[in-house]
């Protein structure tokens, strides 16, 4: 009854009368037969075309399988995990240069941030792979994947950490201050920390969007859990079965790391309640 | 190779790309648009079935990969008859994951209006449509507009998967990927495409603060 | 003009209103007292069923009160209603906020929805902002542009649910100067308030609630002198310091 834990969802209708939920009822139950008519449409299109046959899904049931398509997650990690602490470093560092007040250093950071935020990842992994190697640069494809989705989350990265550091109360800055700490300090020791976390929600986003730059990682051959399934696919002869499996295993990665971020986020505000 | 060199050679080759990546933008932002509306009203209408299934759909969209939908799209397809272009592919794969986001950010717009103006509406007797279309929308549009901005961008950035189907003309990533494999464009090409990319960037931009500032005059 | 028969709310296990029997006549004014969590605002909103009722009745000029649709929106049309915290419409501009439902639910011509909004505003005393958004007025100028808003409509009666609960001290009377005003132009009332002197100026009966019952009916004279039940005695004696 507390009005504010109300939200609009629950006054946007009105607690409905008979007349209206008998019509609420009718269209629950049209929908619903709609619904089921639409994913039986979708089972009988697989089952026409023949893709329910047994010779594209059997493999599913040995243990090779899944300890192929795991070391291609495996791969999928450790790229997302090393692009993700690049891109953290690299944004830390845009974002201490874009807050520190120095014309120069302001300017230069905001340019790259606009620069990383305004191109596509895809961009930067060619860059990568068909650029970099005219200039002598010869990368492992691990890093022909890793740098370019670091580089293109780098700008973001440095945007929500400062806004974090924008949101901590300026009076903790001025009280340390007064407390005698240098500038520098101040800032690793007492503003930071708090920004950072405020910001672990939209950071772990940001890694969502990371894991998904990391599917590119085909482009530059390397084996990551896309590449490993389309290798399953040429063994098998399977493409449909295999690349859906790979869809909905990135799918649950990411709605598990957007379930942490909001969580999390819940989590705060309510200690910041009390 | 220099810019000059390179734009004598490439440089309507260019024009057209931009032109794609524009084109492809445009259509995915209003297909997203249109998509990522029609998802946010069943998702806040009082009909389970429909809320479950859009939740559902916003969950997919906002979790696959772009990478990953377009290969479902341009090569998994066919197994079940179903063969599109490669522009048809491009654009769907760059309408449906936009079109998750824009419902997120039009659900975090309707949230931020205060219930007590539903009620009040209400009380002068106004009907559900009336409510929906005076008081929600306006308002859960105002408050979507920088998030729109974004996704716009986001769009824009999302075409670049073009560059991994053959297309004629491709964009601006995908004539990169096709000056470096035909020649030594070298970080010419490369920058190019980048600044032009950053300058659409801008310009969404730039156009999004000037709407928001002016629906946002009245807080 | 409302009559309240037997009425029962429950919240889950929560009977927050019991057996309610209440009417309001034409031109009267009822205020509701009690302490907080009494069932004292839920009860207001029931009548133009911002609350729904479980069981009873709810009669409003004897018809019963409509459950949905568009019968129940044209009675609310008639029903002002003015809330705790304004819920002025954020993205209109004070004349916009009391033309929208004239023009929308009446379906008045703009201009004379404006002419009548201009008039009501004077009478409240903010036509000067008409021109601006609720959130660059104060409290109080919000209050009051919520009982133009509401008057706008021409209602029959008007329910005020705490309308000065969320004002700075300093702005109570502007919002209460205005509802006396009503009072005295023989406008129905039915308002829950916590300010016992506005009560006992203005009210033609003072309605004690406690723990979701009514506990006593009184003229404000008898119930402010000799409250008929210890539970109002004390309330009285509490709200004193």
């Amino acid at each position: 009854m507390n009005a504010g834990h109300v939200s609009i969802k629950d006054v946007l209708y009105e607690e409905p009368g008979p007349k209206l939920k008998k019509r609420i009822k009718a269209v629950t139950a049209m929908s619903t037969v709609l619904i089921i008519l639409l994913f039986a449409l979708m089972v009988h299109r697989f089952y026409i075309t023949g893709q329910l046959d047994g010779k594209y899904w059997f493999f599913f049931g040995r243990l090779s399988t899944w300890r192929f398509l795991f070391r291609g997650l495996i791969g999928t990690v450790e790229v997302a995990l090393t692009s993700g602490v690049l891109a953290f470093i690299l944004g830390f560092i845009l974002m201490t240069g874009r807050i520190s007040g120095k014309k120069a250093a302001v300017k230069i950071c905001t340019a790259l941030i606009e620069f990383t935020r305004g191109v596509p990842t895809l961009l930067f992994v060619y860059f990568f792979f068909l650029v970099a190697p005219q200039f002598g640069l010869k990368l492992a494809s691990f890093w022909k994947i890793t740098l370019p989705v670091a580089l293109s989350a780098c700008g973001v990265v440095a945007e929500v950490l400062r806004s974090g550091v924008n949101a901590v109360p300026k009076g903790q800055r001025e009280a340390a201050l007064s407390l005698g700490m240098v500038e520098r300090k101040v800032f690793l020791k007492i503003v930071f920390p708090q920004a950072f976390r405020y910001v672990i929600p939209a950071l772990l986003s940001e890694l969502v969007i990371v894991v998904k730059d990391t599917t590119f990682a085909y482009v530059v051959n390397f084996p990551d859990l896309m590449q490993n399934a389309s290798v399953l696919i040429s063994n098998y002869d399977a493409m449909l079965s295999v690349y859906l499996l790979a869809a909905v295993i990135y799918i649950i990665i990411n709605y598990l790391l957007n379930k942490a971020a909001a969580y999390y986020a819940g989590h705060r505000k309510e200690r910041s309640l009390l | 190779m220099s810019v000059y060199e390179l734009l004598s050679e490439y440089g309507s080759r260019y024009v057209l790309a931009l032109l794609t990546t524009w084109e492809l933008t445009f259509f995915a932002a209003i297909i997203s648009f249109v998509i990522g509306i029609v998802v946010t009203v069943m998702r806040v209408s009082p009909i389970k079935p429909l809320r479950a299934v859009s939740e559902l759909y916003v969950q997919i969209f906002r979790n696959i990969p772009g990478a990953s939908l377009l290969i479902l799209l341009v090569y998994a397809l066919p197994y079940l008859d179903v063969v599109l272009s490669y522009f048809a592919c491009v654009l769907i794969a760059a309408s449906l994951i936009p079109s998750a986001f824009c419902s997120e950010y039009l659900m975090a717009g309707i949230n931020t209006i205060d219930p007590g103006q539903i009620e009040a509406a209400r009380s002068l007797g106004m009907t559900f449509s009336q409510i929906i279309r005076k008081v929600v929308i306006p308002q859960a549009l105002r408050f979507s507009v920088l998030p729109l901005t974004n996704l716009l961008v986001a769009i824009m950035l999302t075409t670049a998967l073009a560059s991994q189907v053959p297309l004629n003309p491709t964009d601006l990533t995908g004539i990169v990927s096709h000056i470096n494999t035909h020649a030594v464009g070298g970080i010419t090409a490369f920058m190019i495409s980048a600044f032009l990319y950053c300058m659409t960037a801008l310009v969404i931009g730039f156009a999004g603060n000037l709407i928001d500032r002016k629906v946002r005059l009245m807080r | 003009m409302i009559e309240i028969k037997k009425l029962n709310k429950y919240y889950g296990d929560h009977h927050v209103l019991k057996d309610i029997d209440l009417s309001v006549d034409k031109g009267e004014v009822v205020v509701i007292i009690g302490p907080s969590g009494s069932g004292k605002s839920t009860l207001c909103r029931t009548v133009n069923r911002l609350e729904t009722i479980d069981s009873g009745e709810i009669l409003i000029e004897g018809e019963p009160l409509p459950e949905d649709g568009k019968d129940l929106a044209a009675i609310r049309s008639k029903i002002g209603m003015v809330f705790q915290s304004f819920n002025l419409f954020a993205h209109k501009t004070i004349l916009e906020n009391v033309t929208l439902a004239p023009v929308e639910v009446l379906h008045k011509s703009h201009a004379e929805a404006k002419e009548e909004a201009m008039r009501l505003l004077k009478r409240v005393g903010v036509d000067s902002q008409a021109d601006k958004y609720p959130i660059q007025l104060s409290g109080g100028q919000q209050q009051r542009v919520a009982i133009a808003r509401s008057l706008a409509m021409n209602p029959k009666v008007m329910l005020f649910d705490e309308p000065t609960s969320a004002l700075d001290p300093e702005m109570i009377n502007e919002v209460l100067d205005v509802m006396t005003e009503l009072a005295d132009d023989g406008m129905t009332m039915m308002i829950v308030t916590h300010e016992m002197n506005f009560a006992k100026q203005v009210s033609d009966r003072v309605v004690f609630m406690d723990d979701g019952r009514i506990l006593e009916i009184n003229t404000p004279e008898k119930f402010f002198s000799e409250p008929g039940t210890d539970r109002a005695r004390d309330f009285l004696e509490s709200i004193k310091n």
